[in-house]
């Protein structure tokens, strides 16, 4: 253990000041957090949050529906990272769909379901495109290499997020946020500034090691402490204050802003993605002529005060009942990443 | 949301990188990264290299406190 | 003989006469392995463990080992748990048409090689063929039998409080190996499987002491299921360093782009052992003298609270509960 733990977890430890709620918006640090035992080590005025940085989380039941129907209805096959496959749609998740013959393909990276696609031209290949600014580049350059071979058996079912405007939606929910290390390693670290001064947002930009994350909540603590907004970026060592124009210019090149459904928050305006007019033959919904599919999530599950911060998962109804990691009803236990998955899972 | 893994570059060619965490290796894309060069430390997400990495996180973390201080 | 398998192998006849004569008589030959209906075996003196195992692994050949040496380590391992010295096995194989017969020769081969390790005898067999289609190139499964010395009793329902936990080296080998072998995440690296017959390492260990509480094989599931296991079937809770458990660096390089946890990551040559914290440095001594345990180390111990838990004391000093396994192992990525 080094140096660096000890001092931090001695400022968080020995916090005594008023109560504090802190948001970790990320979904990665929602796992880590709980795999570390982090909370373990808070004293009780502070409370930490996980908030809807979790692309699972966020996407929609309809979303799902979807990916459903292209697979089961329109004969196509399926590439998906692993965390979306157990993820409830209104019938059907897509592990329950693959039991039905649907052809479900788990890939490390979009650029592998090009070469997917590639490697067997007698399918039709449809990527599910979700995830955040760090996720985004990545689809975006496997559309772009598809469209260069060519590929006419390829496409992409676009869910793209981006964070900008959430941190506006999200605004009340927590005294300070630790925002999202990698997502930051995209967008750079003006947007932050902007929320401070602007807004009277604070927040910390945090790694993802033990000491990072309570080097981060040192931060919070002491920046709450002086009563002022603050920022700070607190994992320089990866994410720089311009964070990354190549990134953003990749996804410019391909993808234009829409509002978009999150999860739980309802629609928020020019906060997700669509593939640009140049790259519609691979806009999945448009090549397949998808209906607008409203999903039916269960009512009674809470997934979308757990994403504010304002129920914890275990003031849900459902939570550790009806909904578990085996049979999840919503998004927020399937995920791996989701809080309420973290609650069930790792809860002392 | 977004799983990085620290990597060494070995081999940069045609905007791809092998890069290496731990002796599992992968090819990725090194699209976003301008001037990436073999021996760089990059974090890796979905098939991509997303930074460069300048530092190790205990480093950082005891200067940032000592900066708190 | 034809270079792949037909129907007319498992046809009863001339083929399947071939087949045992040219594959397996060759490599299981001994006085206890006839061609009648049943093995005769003579009655051994204690108490007799029982078991069988089926295996399916695609692809059924990978770095270190294959199908084969699997269905023969598997049986072995079920039987070493239990403290039984592995006398006999049988063997039955589903194969699928159009299996070539050259790799069915060298599974045969590394059955035999891998029983000769731990002094175990073939009584036994069968041979099926299926459809192309019906089956996934080969399915094996073996049965085997074992005694028990008098004096030594383990089992899931006998872990104490207080008592050590060990593994008998790094984790998740066979998992990862199998998972790189499939190519599905086209990552490259160099992880071999643990697939080992360990009777000689229990052995080992019940000659030091026979004061041995658990010994379970970490197969489906890794060694994090069997802690769940455990706790379960004994009551009690368990409590592990994070920063002692032994894991292949490489390994984790491969878990850390997958979002896995090595301890969910299936082994066939790993044991977990519980027994009094006393007993446990010669244990671990006893097992680093023996192959395939050359980095056995204590990694927790069993405790009286958390009963029916898994607590890891993790890198930065706090604790967290291990998370139960359950389902399908999906890779965590965006």
């Amino acid at each position: 253990m080094g140096n660096a733990v000890e001092k931090a977890a001695e400022i968080v430890r020995g916090y005594d000041g008023r109560p504090l709620r802190f948001m970790e918006v990320c979904g990665t640090h929602t796992h880590e957090i709980f795999r570390l035992g982090i909370r373990n080590m808070l004293p009780p005025n502070i409370r930490l949050i996980s908030g809807p940085g979790c692309p699972v989380c966020v996407t929609p039941t309809g979303y799902i529906d979807e990916a459903v129907m292209l697979a089961l209805e329109k004969g196509c096959t399926i590439c998906t990272f692993g965390d979306l496959v157990r993820v409830p749609g209104s019938d059907l998740s897509l592990a329950e769909a693959r039991a039905k013959g649907a052809k479900i393909v788990m890939v490390y990276s979009p650029l592998d379901s090009v070469e997917y696609a590639e490697e067997h031209p007698d399918e039709q290949v449809v990527w599910l495109a979700v995830g955040f600014e760090t996720t985004t580049p990545a689809t975006c350059v496997a559309v772009k290499k598809a469209k260069e071979k060519g590929l006419t058996n390829y496409s992409q079912l676009t869910a793209n997020k981006f964070m900008d405007n959430a941190y506006l939606a999200l605004k009340g929910s927590a005294d300070a946020f630790l925002y999202p290390g990698h997502v930051s390693v995209v967008t750079g670290t003006s947007i932050y500034e902007h929320l401070r001064d602007d807004e009277g947002i604070s927040g910390v930009v945090t790694g993802f090691t033990g000491p990072e994350v309570l080097t981060a909540l040192a931060y919070c603590i002491r920046g709450c402490e002086k009563g002022e907004p603050f920022f700070k970026n607190c994992y320089p060592r990866v994410v720089t204050d311009e964070g990354s124009p190549s990134g953003r210019a990749i996804i410019a090149e391909t993808l234009e802003p829409v509002d978009s459904e999150w999860r739980g928050l309802g629609v928020i305006p020019q906060s997700g993605y669509r593939l640009r007019e140049e790259y519609a033959e691979f806009d999945a919904r448009k090549k397949f002529s998808l209906p607008v599919i409203k999903g039916h999530p269960n009512p009674a599950c809470r997934c979308g005060e757990v994403l504010q911060g304002k129920c914890t998962p275990e003031e849900c109804p459902l939570f550790g009942k009806v909904c578990t990691p085996e049979h999840p009803v919503g998004a927020c236990m399937v995920s791996g990443e989701g809080a309420c998955s973290a609650f069930y899972k790792y809860k002392l | 949301m977004c799983v990085g893994l620290p990597a060494k570059v070995r081999k940069v060619e045609d905007g791809m990188a092998v890069i290496d965490a731990s002796g599992a290796e992968r090819t990725v894309s090194a699209q976003m990264i301008d001037g990436l060069e073999p021996g760089d430390y990059v974090m890796v997400h979905a098939g991509m290299a997303i930074a460069k990495i300048t530092g190790d996180d205990d480093t950082e973390a005891e200067d940032l406190l000592e900066e708190l201080n | 003989m034809s270079e792949t398998i037909t129907m007319a192998h498992g046809a009863g006849g001339k083929q399947t006469s071939e087949l045992i004569g040219g594959i397996f008589s060759k490599y299981f030959a001994n006085p206890l392995l006839t061609a009648d209906d049943a093995a005769v075996l003579p009655r051994p003196e204690g108490r007799i463990a029982m078991s069988t195992d089926g295996f399916i692994v695609s692809p059924s050949e990978f770095p270190g080992g294959n199908i084969g040496r699997l269905s023969v380590c598997g049986t072995v391992n079920d039987l070493s748990c239990m403290g039984a010295r592995p006398l006999y096995l049988t063997c039955s194989f589903v194969i699928e048409e159009g299996f070539p017969i050259d790799e069915l020769d060298h599974l045969a081969c590394s059955m035999a090689e891998t029983a000769k390790e731990v002094g175990v005898v073939l009584v036994a067999g069968d041979t099926k063929v299926a459809g192309k289609g019906q089956v996934d190139g080969v399915f094996i499964t073996t049965a085997g039998v074992g005694v028990i010395d008098d004096d030594v009793n383990t089992g899931g329902a006998l872990a104490k409080p207080g008592d050590a936990i060990i593994v008998t080296g790094d984790i998740g080998r066979h998992g990862c190996a199998i998972l790189l072998a499939r190519d599905e995440f086209k990552i490259k690296a160099d992880v071999t499987s643990d697939d080992a017959p360990l009777w000689n390492n229990v052995k080992a260990v019940l000659d030091t002491t026979k004061d041995v509480h658990v010994i379970r094989d970490a197969t489906r599931g890794g060694v994090g299921t069997v802690l769940y296991e455990i706790a379960g079937q004994s009551d009690v809770g368990i409590r592990i360093e994070q920063t002692d458990v032994p894991v292949d660096e490489t390994v984790q390089g491969v878990c850390g782009m997958l979002g896995l946890n090595p301890l969910y990551l299936a082994c066939e040559g790993r044991l977990v052992i519980m027994a009094p914290k006393d007993k446990a440095p010669a244990i671990v001594e006893a097992l680093r003298g023996c192959q395939y345990s050359e980095n056995a180390a204590i990694i927790g111990e069993v405790t009286a609270e958390n009963k029916g838990r898994v607590v890891i004391h993790t890198e930065i000093g706090s604790e967290t509960l291990l998370p139960l396994p359950g389902g399908e192992l999906l890779p965590r990525i965006c």
